[in-house]
């Protein structure tokens, strides 16, 4: 058999290295911080480039019990979902890069409660954390000032930093420290446009992970793939603004379907449920990582498995 | 290449209210003053006028050939508008335009032989705009063009139009658009004529910002030998980059750069950063506006800034 040339190509361009959490040495208190990015090509193709860092799995813990969610989720993180800290000790026992925490839309939000929480969390694990408000402009607003104040120097990423109140989140992020999460609609223009906006502030292009959302598998995955691959591709061509990593929120996004979030009035050949479910979510994510995701935020601990199995089984060359 | 002038079309607000209001005047001074300006041709834009356009569209055609004695381009969906404009026209006029669609294409084109008018064929069937060069050229090869040699309608009055999308939101639409007009022009002996509409590439594109992009394209269009552009004649800029293509006038820093892109897009390469002196403003804005054109970095309402 004649050896088989594989056709590479060169690119000009980078994805930025982006580093979440801080060490004692760098004013924080992360027992390890998580670096991501440095790509100069695309996902998992060795051939072609340097993929520095392989892509990072965060789980998703919540601030409150989330009553809403499926009970398959319930019942594998059991009582440790009632507690926000024993929850991201439990999430870290598995196996997470990195802990998610959102907050629940609630009436009685606050900073001062967003900040109890967000102290307990850090002083439960030595993961670097994301902490995501509601997604609701006043309340994201509210909580996370208080929050980029509480975790000063802990290289925080903060989120949902939008089009309508990403001033209020990147002051906060650069007085105290801190990255956000710039989030858009699937659209590479906005995606690019709020990179440039949010860069104009002053925040230097390495605390910014690009957020550009995705769909669910049969929800919407397909447009939000096209898009990573846009904005990655047009990254390795040297368009600087959109040279940033991109972190998507397949686990949310998953366990919404219906494929996964239900076992009533469905047909008995979809087969095991929670098998099902699983299979959604690590099938999303597992599209998404292909795409350029370089962050993936995920619900089910079995689903954090069979992904961090995928990623070390294609980082090894 | 000649300039259709596109200042007379139903999306202005004014013109919609001379159209109502029947106001001749405003169409003859909005004629005149392009036509002045420099534009060769004139389109007007009626919208689809259902229901009066079989007596707007022959009174403004009458209205403007008394002050102006250019070509005038019938621009509506209402074929029995255009008919009715074709009667009183005393110059050949242009049908702006049939799709490649089987109904369109079975009574559009006949008219225009009846008339001897010119015909703006768009390359884009029922399955809407492709967006590859290729699938464009194949609408005109296997549609387009043989519905004209089928009716004997002469290959300098068919105008292909390979349809420019915006750079908001269809920028790989950009470099293919110009491809396929390139491509276009080397189809058959003798070619047929292109058309394009210029500013639609600005589309959606805030204001201030669209002289420049449609300036841009509007050179990389001619390198590729685009016969017709519909754009803004009352843009003198506009005018300044056509001027020095077709006078070939280096005399200026300036025009130096518009013939490198338009140098560099004929020879299908693109410009690069060691055309452009980056310390001059304006120069540098030319050759971000071609990046984005190329598809090269992503268009966002601030692509100037960075």
């Amino acid at each position: 058999m004649p050896a088989i040339q594989i056709p590479t190509q060169k690119w000009s361009g980078k994805v930025r290295e982006v580093t979440l959490g801080a060490t004692a040495a760098d004013g924080g208190t992360r027992a390890k911080t998580v670096t991501v990015g440095g790509a100069t090509t695309l996902p998992f193709l060795h051939f072609d480039g340097e993929t520095p860092h392989a892509p990072v799995v965060a789980i998703e813990i919540q601030d409150r019990y989330p009553e809403d969610w499926s009970p398959i989720l319930l019942e594998v993180w059991g009582d440790a979902a009632k507690d926000p800290a024993s929850w991201a000790k439990a999430a870290e026992e598995k196996g997470a890069d990195l802990i998610y925490l959102k907050f629940a839309l609630n009436d009685d939000l606050s900073g001062d409660y967003a900040r109890k929480i967000v102290r307990q969390v850090l002083d439960a694990t030595g993961l670097p954390l994301i902490v995501f408000g509601p997604g609701q402009v006043e309340q994201d607003n509210d909580i996370l000032v208080s929050v980029a104040e509480e975790g000063e120097g802990e290289r925080l990423v903060l989120g949902v930093c939008e089009e309508k109140n990403y001033r209020t989140i990147v002051a906060a992020a650069l007085a105290h420290g801190h990255l956000v999460d710039a989030r858009t609609a699937m659209d590479v223009n906005l995606g690019k446009q709020l990179n440039i906006l949010i860069s104009d502030m002053g925040l230097p292009l390495d605390r910014i992970v690009m957020d550009p959302t995705t769909g669910a598998l049969g929800y919407g995955m397909e447009y939000g793939y096209s898009v990573m691959e846009r904005l990655r591709l047009a990254a390795l061509q040297g368009d600087g603004m959109t040279q940033l990593p991109m972190l998507v929120t397949p686990g949310e996004e998953t366990w919404r379907a219906k494929e996964a979030r239900t076992d009533e009035g469905v047909p008995e050949s979809w087969g095991d449920w929670t098998e099902r479910a699983i299979n959604w979510e690590v099938l999303t994510t597992s599209t998404l990582l292909e795409s350029g995701a370089d962050i993936v935020v995920l619900r089910h601990p079995e689903s954090l498995k069979r992904v961090k199995g995928m990623i070390n089984a294609l980082m090894s060359h | 290449m000649k300039i259709i002038g596109e200042n007379i079309h139903i999306i202005s607000p004014k013109v919609k209210l001379a159209v109502k209001e029947r106001d001749i005047k405003f169409f003859q001074n909005l004629a005149v003053k392009q036509v002045e300006a420099g534009a060769d041709m004139l389109d007007l834009n009626i919208g689809p006028q259902k229901k009066m356009g079989h007596e707007i569209m022959p009174w403004l055609v009458k209205g403007v050939q008394e002050v102006v004695d250019v070509t005038l381009s019938l621009d509506t969906t209402n074929l029995s508008a255009i008919e009715a404009g074709l009667k009183v026209a005393k110059n050949q006029c242009i049908i702006n335009s049939v799709s490649a669609e089987e109904a369109r294409l079975a009574i559009v084109p006949p008219i225009a032989k009846k008339y001897n008018a010119k015909l703006i064929a768009l390359t884009m069937g029922k399955g809407g705009i492709p967006v590859g060069s290729e699938e464009r050229v194949n609408i005109a090869l296997e549609k387009l063009i043989p519905m004209a040699m089928e009716i004997g309608l002469p290959m300098e009055d068919l105008l292909i139009d390979p349809l420019v999308l915006t750079v908001s939101g269809c920028q790989e639409y950009c470099p293919e658009c110009v491809e396929a007009v390139r491509i276009l022009k080397v189809a058959g002996d003798p070619p047929p004529m292109t058309n394009v509409g210029l500013s639609n590439v600005s589309s959606s594109v805030p204001h201030a910002m669209r002289p420049l992009i449609n300036r841009v394209y509007c050179v990389m269009l001619m390198a590729a030998g685009v016969d017709y552009a519909i754009a803004d004649p009352l843009d003198g800029d506009l005018k300044k980059f056509i001027n020095i293509v077709n006078k070939r006038d280096d005399s200026t820093s300036l025009g130096k750069l518009v013939l490198a892109l338009y140098d560099k897009t004929e020879a299908m390469d693109q410009l690069a950063a060691d055309d452009v002196d980056m310390s001059d403003p304006e120069q540098v804005d030319i050759f971000k506006t071609a990046q984005i054109l190329y598809n090269d970095i992503i268009y966002t309402d601030s692509y100037l800034r960075v």
